[in-house]
C-alpha cells in the first residue's frame, strides 16, 4: 500500500462499496420510522378523492415488510414512488438536488474563505482582543437557531440590504433553459449577465445565513490546530528562512493545520444539509430541503411518505460522500497518510 | 581587533508563567568574533537554548520577555527591532539549525520546495536595492531596508498589493536573475551535494518523513547554508541523533566550518562536540555565563569551579576507574535563584562574600589568555580544587 494513483483508485472504490450497506440501512430506518404508525387515510387526507383514498388504503393496509419490499424493488428500478396524491418523487428530487448542492457549496465556500482566515487570525492573537472578537463572531453564529437566523435575515436584513429573499430568480422560471438546475450556472450558460447577477443576489442571503451558523466549526478547528502547529520547530525554521509572517502562517502552518480542519468540514457537510431544510423553506429555495419539509407534512401539506424516505436516503448519500471527499483530501493534504 | 559579528551585552530573558518569573538568562555578555566558532555548553535548563533562540527573536513573547540588554548584530540592536522587521534579518543574516531534525522540516512539503524557498529568499534579498547583500562582504545597511509592506502585518492580510507583492516580486527576481526553476534546482542540488548527500536527485522529490534523522539534519544544514548567512546558530544540532549518525553529522559540520567561511554559535551539552568544533567556549550555569575563553585553555585549565566540576563529570570513552563523578547538590530553581554567585551552594571554595548580590562579574583572569574570562572571585584557586 502506498500513495500511487492506483492505490487511490482502490481506496475510493472500497469506500464507494461501503456506501451500499450504509444506504440500505438508512433506507430501512427511514422507511420503518415513516411507516410504523397506523396510517388512517381518511383522516390524513380529508380532501382526497374516493379513488385516491382506496388507493391509499390498499397501499398502507399491507404488512410493513411487504410495503418495504415493494418500495425497495421500485427504488432500484428507478421508480422512487409518488405522493398519495400522485405527484412523482423522482423528478422533484432530481431538480431539487442541484439547487440544494448550490446552496451547500456556496456556504461551504464562504465558510472556507472567511472561517479559516478568521481561525488563523484568532490563533495568531490567541488570548488578545482579535481572538475575542473572532470568538464573539462565530459563537453568535453557532448559538443562533437556524430558523431564527433565517427569519431575521429574510425579514429584516433582506429589505435593509436590498437583497431578494425568495427563490432562485426574480421571476420563476427565468426566460432561458435550465440545463443544470444550478441557478447561477444556468444563467451563465445563457450568457445573460442580468440574470447571473440576479441569481447571485438570490443565493447570497440563504448561503450567508447557512455559512454564518456553521462557520464556528471551521474557525474553531483552524484556531485550535493552528495553536498546535505554531509551536512546532518547522514553523520556527520557516521563520528562520526569513519568510514574512504571512507566508509562515498561511503556507507553512496553515498547510498542516488544514489537515484536521478538512476532516471536520467533511463532517460539517451533514450539518449544512440539515440546515438546508429550514433555510430553503424560509427563503423559498426550490431544493430538496424544502421538499423534505413539505414531505413530512410541514406547512400543512399532506404527508408524502415515499418522498420523505427518498429525501432521507439522498441526504444520507450526501453525508457519506462528503466524508469520503474529506478522507481523500486528508490523504492528499498529509503526505504521511497511506491510502488503504 | 575587528568588530565582532555578534555582540551580546547584559542580556536578560525571563519567562513569565502565571505569577512566577523564571530568570532563564541573566545578564549574559558575549562576543562572537567574525569567522569564529563559539561553543556554549551547560546543563539542560541552563538557558543556552533560550539564549540561542533569543538572538533571532524566535522566542514566543509572551511568555518570554527580554528584561534588558542588547544583541548587536552588524550594528543593529536586535532587541529594539520591531517584530515585523525581523524576517529581513533572519535567513540571509542569521540562520539556525535546530535540535530536532524530525520536527524542523515541514512534513507537508517536498524537500525541494523547502530548500528552494530558502534560495528564493536569498535571491529576492540580493536583487532588492539596499537589501542584505553580504555574499561579497558588503556591509549590511539596516537603514536602507524597504519600508514595511502591507502584507507584513496582521491587519494587512487582505490589503491588495501587500501579499501579492511578494509573489510578483519573486517572479521579477527570477526573470531578472535568469533564475528558471531548473536553475534553482541546480542550486539546490549543489547545496545537497555540499552536505554530502549521495543521491540528491532522488532526495529532492521525497517528503521529510521518508528520510532518516541524520539525512533530515543534513538538509536542515543545507537549507541554512544556502542563504549564505553571516551568522549560523546551531542549537544542539547533534543531540537528538543516535551516536553513529551524530559522529557523521559532526564530521560534516567540522568540514563545512572549514569550507564555508561563516561565524557559528554552537550550542551543545556535549563537551566533546564543542572540543572538536569550537574556537572559543562559553560555559553557562543557571542562566549566567560563568566562564568564557579559548577552547583549549578552558579545557586545560578551567578558571571557574563549575567548569572544573563539569569537566570532571564528563564521561570519557574508556572510563574504568569507578563510577562517574557528579556535582553535589542540584541545579537551583530559576524562579528564586540563590543570591550572589548562583553556584555558591554547590561550590567547594565558596566564602561568605559569594552570597552577596550582585555576585561576581565576568572578568578577565589574571595570568591567562587575554580573552579568558571567569565569573568567580577566586579564579586563581580553581586549579587547586582536587
Amino acid at each position: 500500500m502506498g500513495r500511487s494513483p492506483s492505490d487511490l483508485a482502490v481506496f475510493i472504490g472500497k469506500r464507494l462499496l461501503q456506501l451500499v450497506p450504509v444506504v440500505f440501512g438508512i433506507m430501512i430506518l427511514a422507511f420503518v420510522f415513516t411507516h410504523i404508525s397506523t396510517v388512517n387515510c381518511s383522516v390524513w387526507f380529508p380532501h382526497a378523492s374516493a379513488d385516491t383514498l382506496s388507493h391509499c388504503e390498499a397501499q398502507f393496509s399491507q404488512p410493513i415488510l411487504s410495503q418495504f419490499w415493494t418500495y425497495f424493488v421500485n427504488f432500484l428500478g428507478g421508480n422512487w414512488g409518488a405522493s398519495v396524491t400522485g405527484v412523482a418523487v423522482y423528478p422533484a428530487i432530481a431538480t431539487g438536488v442541484p439547487a440544494t448542492l448550490e446552496l451547500v457549496f456556496a456556504s461551504l465556500f464562504l465558510m472556507i474563505v472567511i472561517g479559516i482566515p478568521l481561525g488563523v487570525i484568532a490563533a495568531q492573537s490567541a488570548g488578545r482582543w482579535g481572538d475575542h472578537l473572532v470568538r464573539i463572531f462565530y459563537l453568535t453564529g453557532w448559538a443562533t437557531p437556524t430558523y431564527l437566523g433565517a427569519v431575521i435575515a429574510a425579514i429584516f436584513l433582506a429589505p435593509y440590504l436590498g437583497l431578494p429573499s425568495h427563490g432562485e430568480y426574480t421571476s420563476s422560471p427565468p426566460p432561458f433553459p435550465q440545463y443544470t438546475h444550478f441557478s447561477v450556472i444556468d444563467a451563465m450558460i445563457a450568457l445573460n449577465p442580468h440574470w447571473t447577477v440576479d441569481a447571485f443576489a438570490h443565493l447570497l442571503l440563504p448561503a450567508s445565513v447557512l455559512a454564518f451558523i456553521n462557520m464556528g466549526i471551521a474557525t474553531r478547528m483552524t484556531r485550535s490546530s493552528m495553536l498546535e502547529v505554531i509551536p512546532l520547530d518547522f514553523v520556527k525554521s520557516a521563520r528562520m528562512k526569513g519568510l514574512s509572517e504571512f507566508w509562515v502562517m498561511y503556507k507553512h502552518a496553515l498547510r498542516n493545520a488544514l489537515i484536521t480542519t478538512t476532516t471536520v468540514l467533511g463532517v460539517t457537510a451533514g450539518g449544512l444539509l440539515a440546515g438546508t431544510v429550514v433555510i430553503e423553506e424560509v427563503f423559498g429555495w426550490p431544493g430538496i430541503g424544502a421538499y423534505a419539509y413539505t414531505s413530512i407534512g410541514g406547512g400543512g401539506a399532506p404527508p408524502n411518505f415515499d418522498g420523505a424516505v427518498a429525501v432521507v436516503v439522498v441526504f444520507a448519500v450526501g453525508v457519506v460522500i462528503a466524508n469520503l471527499v474529506a478522507d481523500i483530501l486528508y490523504g492528499v493534504l498529509d503526505p504521511r497518510v497511506e491510502w488503504r | 581587533m575587528t568588530t565582532p559579528a555578534l555582540s551580546i551585552d547584559g542580556l536578560s530573558i525571563d519567562y513569565v508563567v502565571g505569577a512566577g518569573r523564571f530568570h532563564a538568562v541573566s545578564d549574559v555578555s558575549l562576543d562572537v568574533e567574525s569567522g569564529h566558532v563559539v561553543g556554549i555548553v551547560g546543563e539542560t535548563g541552563c538557558g543556552k537554548s533560550t539564549l540561542a533562540q533569543a538572538i533571532p527573536r524566535l522566542l514566543p513573547e509572551p511568555p518570554a520577555t527580554i528584561g534588558g540588554g542588547r544583541i548587536l548584530f552588524q550594528g543593529v540592536d536586535l532587541v529594539k527591532v520591531p517584530r515585523w522587521k525581523m524576517p529581513t534579518i533572519r535567513g540571509t543574516g542569521i540562520s539556525m539549525i535546530f535540535q530536532e531534525p524530525l520536527n524542523s522540516l515541514n512534513p507537508a512539503f517536498r524537500i525541494y520546495d523547502q530548500v528552494a524557498e530558502a534560495v528564493h529568499v536569498r535571491r529576492a534579498r540580493e536583487s532588492r536595492p539596499g537589501g542584505l547583500v553580504r555574499a561579497d562582504g558588503a556591509p549590511f545597511d539596516y537603514s536602507k531596508l524597504p519600508a514595511p509592506r502591507a502584507g507584513d502585518t496582521i491587519a494587512g492580510h487582505f490589503i491588495p498589493g501587500g501579499v501579492a507583492q511578494d509573489a510578483v516580486h519573486r517572479r521579477q527576481v527570477e526573470r531578472a536573475a535568469g533564475g528558471t526553476p531548473s536553475e534553482v534546482r541546480e542550486v539546490v542540488l549543489d547545496y545537497l551535494k555540499l552536505v554530502r548527500i549521495n543521491d540528491p536527485e532522488t532526495i529532492l522529490d521525497l517528503y521529510p518523513h521518508e528520510l532518516s534523522g541524520g539525512m533530515r539534519q543534513r538538509i536542515m544544514i543545507a537549507m541554512a547554508l544556502c542563504e549564505k548567512p553571516s551568522l549560523l546558530i546551531a542549537d544542539e544540532p547533534t543531540s537528538a541523533l543516535d551516536v553513529t549518525i551524530q559522529a557523521q553529522v559532526l564530521t560534516l559540520m567540522k568540514e563545512l566550518i572549514r569550507e564555508v567561511n561563516t561565524t557559528i554559535l554552537f550550542i551543545s551539552h556535549d563537551l566533546g562536540v564543542i572540543a572538536e568544533t569550537a574556537d572559543e567556549l562559553g560555559v553557562m550555569y543557571a542562566g549566567k555565563l560563568v566562564e568564557f575563553g579559548p577552547v583549549a585553555e578552558v579545557f586545560a585549565s578551567p578558571r571557574h569551579p563549575y567548569t572544573k566540576a563539569l569537566l570532571k563529570a564528563a564521561p570519557t570513552r574508556y572510563k574504568t576507574d569507578g563510577p562517574l563523578l557528579s556535582i553535589a547538590g542540584s541545579v537551583p530553581n530559576l524562579s528564586r535563584p540563590p543570591p550572589g554567585c548562583r553556584f555558591h551552594p554547590r561550590c567547594p571554595i565558596a566564602r561568605p562574600q559569594c552570597t552577596v548580590e550582585p555576585g561576581p562579574p565576568l572578568a578577565p583572569v589574571a595570568g591567562a589568555a587575554p580573552n579568558h574570562k571567569s565569573a568567580c572571585y577566586f579564579p586563581e584557586e580553581v586549579p587547586g580544587i582536587p
